[in-house]
């Protein structure tokens, strides 16, 4: 188990979600329990339909419990409404899904600052922090490029950068790493911890890769909806 | 903002071919309103136009009655004081004095009856058009106070030509004796319209004021106002002022109350048409929009985990449909331009038709105004807008979670 030191990010305390699959109820969570600190790079790891995404799903309030409780950097969830939930999301999670995750009619500049329009802030800080991330991310000379002319890997660096360039206090990743080959998923999973290591960035990304569980510093795994295991690594 | 707008502009240009489709659609709907609303402009101004410049003027005076009973006796009273007022009315830009009488007309070969009207024909030349519809002969061209005009259709009834001589008998006011004159024909005329080329007959007004035993006494006036809107306008003061003395002053819509009627149709016909052409249209509009958005679900998705908020995204919608608009709109003005323009130049010939009492005598023209051109296109952009509010209802509400695994 993870000790209790530190500020708590996450705290799901008995999360269940009860899908309806042509009218059979499916338990997607059964009673999960789960605390995530600052500064931690965890993965949720576990076989298809273990329940990754829609545990990433609840914590960062695109989905809703069935029962449970999640208090996201100490705000219960389930008391805000959608507006504050939007909010909430724009100025303090990171996202990164597994494909798709541009919108395809922006540049890779446009992209990356879209959270930034979308809080207002200024084009001259906008800019500053966009050519920060994209030096920082190995993207340098690709600002005015449409994501279609960027190959999987560097698609994936971008969300990246959308992800972190406000300096969110969380960043979830849902399967970064599963359309990419081999080599560009740890090159990813690398620069994720050195983000983390840097900025200190707290990062929980879900995988059933096991090379890309190595990167990790916790392991939470998930069978069936229940945590199997939870352990912290070197 | 700016940043919606942005994205709205750029995303209907994702699916080219989708957007090509539906902004013809919707442009064609705006062509065919804007070409529509000329069309039956053109043929408002040309029905007026031959119904109140053939014969019948923008407005007429007579006795109070005379329109019902046609009485030889309903002169108009204080002729002479209304015609001098006439002389000094700012609004009236003609007039011309008549009087009217059934007629029995014989020739060597037959026998019929006809509306005998006395004209003058100086003034009644800048009022009707009697004098442009002339085929044969002249149109009192000599002083010769038996000169007739007839239509070609009575012409050929009576079996008669230019120069041949008939008779007109009548019934003259206040004894009713017969009176009787024999008249050349010295002018022949065709106006396409039945009931003037087979029953009327024109003769000078002395003469018929003197046949009628009525000297100096009108039945009618026929007014031609400065502006064509007075005749229309039934409220105008204008037909207050000349209502005295048991006269009655009324425009071309009293006069002819089938034609208003069939204009006021004609406007009712273009909304219905615009309904009609906007349903269609708004069902394909939506269409394009929940296609397009079905297809983003997850980058709607996407959008929705990053912080957009629900009225972002239904506003995205809106400003797509709007971008849809404006495009369509250009296209549909340009298409409703070009083909009003060609026909502006080209015509279309209706004549000889009739509809609601009135012939065509001219090729119809579409009338283009400023207003097809602002007004229309703003009416379809602001509906486009508003049918864009029920998927952007839709996007608004979307869950994000439920959103990307539907896309998968």
């Amino acid at each position: 188990m993870i000790s209790d030191n530190g500020q708590k990010v996450i705290v799901a305390e008995g999360i269940t979600k009860e899908y309806s699959d042509n009218g059979m109820p499916v338990m997607a969570l059964c009673g999960i329990d789960l605390t995530i600190q600052v500064g931690e790079f965890t993965a949720i790891v576990g076989p298809s339909g273990s329940g990754k995404t829609t545990f990433l799903n609840i914590v960062s309030g695109l989905d809703t419990v069935t029962s449970g409780s999640v208090w996201l950097d100490g705000k219960l969830l389930s008391e805000m409404s959608s507006r504050e939930l939007s909010d909430y999301r724009r100025d303090k999670i990171g996202f990164i899904f597994q494909a798709y995750n541009l919108i395809p009619v922006l540049t890779v500049q446009e992209n990356i600052e879209y959270i930034m329009l979308l809080q207002g802030v200024e084009r001259k800080q906008r800019f500053q922090r966009v050519k920060e991330v994209l030096t920082q991310l190995g993207l340098d000379g690709m600002a005015e490029r449409l994501p279609s002319r960027l190959s999987g890997g560097q698609q994936q660096r971008v969300a990246v950068a959308r992800a972190i360039v406000s300096q969110p206090t969380l960043v979830l990743a849902d399967e970064p790493t599963a359309n990419l080959d081999s080599k560009t998923a740890l090159d990813l999973i690398d620069m994720m911890r050195r983000l983390n290591e840097e900025n200190g960035t707290t990062f929980v990304f879900s995988t059933h890769d096991g090379r890309i569980m190595e990167r990790a510093r916790r392991l939470v795994v998930l069978k069936d909806g229940r945590i199997d295991r939870d352990e912290a690594r070197a | 903002m700016r940043l919606f707008l942005k994205l709205a502009w750029r995303n209907i240009f994702r699916n080219k071919r989708r957007t090509f489709i539906a902004g013809t659609a919707i442009g064609i709907g705006l062509a065919s309103l804007i070409y529509v609303d000329a069309i039956v402009l053109g043929m408002e101004e040309n029905m007026i136009h031959s119904a109140t410049a053939s014969f019948m003027g923008e407005g007429q005076i007579h006795r109070d009655g005379f329109r019902r009973t046609f009485e030889l006796e309903s002169s108009i009273n204080n002729s002479a004081a209304v015609l001098a007022d006439l002389a000094t009315e700012p609004v009236v830009g003609h007039f011309t004095p008549r009087v009217m009488s059934y007629a029995m007309i014989s020739s060597p070969a037959n026998v019929s009856g006809v509306s005998m009207v006395g004209i003058d024909p100086t003034t009644e030349k800048e009022l009707s058009q009697i004098d442009e519809a002339i085929i044969e002969g002249t149109y009192f061209a000599s002083d010769d106070d038996h000169d007739i005009v007839i239509g070609d259709g009575l012409a050929d009834l009576m079996e008669v030509t230019l120069g041949d001589r008939i008779v007109l008998t009548i019934s003259q006011a206040h004894g009713g004796d017969l009176g009787q004159e024999m008249f050349r024909i010295s002018g022949i005329f065709h106006f396409s319209i039945d009931g003037m080329d087979k029953a009327m007959a024109f003769i000078r007004l002395e003469k018929a004021q003197q046949m009628l035993n009525m000297p100096g006494e009108v039945h009618q006036i026929a007014i031609k106002f400065n502006h064509a809107d007075i005749g229309r306008d039934e409220q105008a003061p204008f037909w207050e002022r000349y209502s005295t003395d048991n006269n009655e002053a009324v425009g071309w819509t009293t006069l002819m109350p089938q034609m208003k009627a069939a204009l006021d149709f004609s406007q009712f016909s273009t909304l219905i048409i615009g309904l009609i052409l906007f349903a269609v249209v708004s069902l394909g509009i939506m269409n394009t929009l929940f296609m397009s958005l079905y297809e983003r679900m997850f980058e709607f998705g996407v959008m929705r985990a990053v912080g957009t908020r629900p009225f972002a995204m239904g506003r995205l919608i809106v400003f797509e449909a709007g971008a849809l608009a404006a495009v369509s709109c250009v296209l549909g003005v340009i298409l409703g331009f070009a083909l009003s323009y060609l026909f502006t130049r080209i015509g279309i010939d209706y004549t000889g038709i009739e509809y609601a009492g009135v012939t065509f005598r001219e090729l119809l023209y579409p009338v283009m105004q400023l207003r097809q051109y602002i007004l229309y296109p703003v009416i379809v952009f602001l509906l486009t807008m508003i049918v864009g509010l029920y998927p952007a209802w839709y996007a608004a509400r979307m869950n994000a979670a439920e959103a990307m695994r539907r896309s998968f």
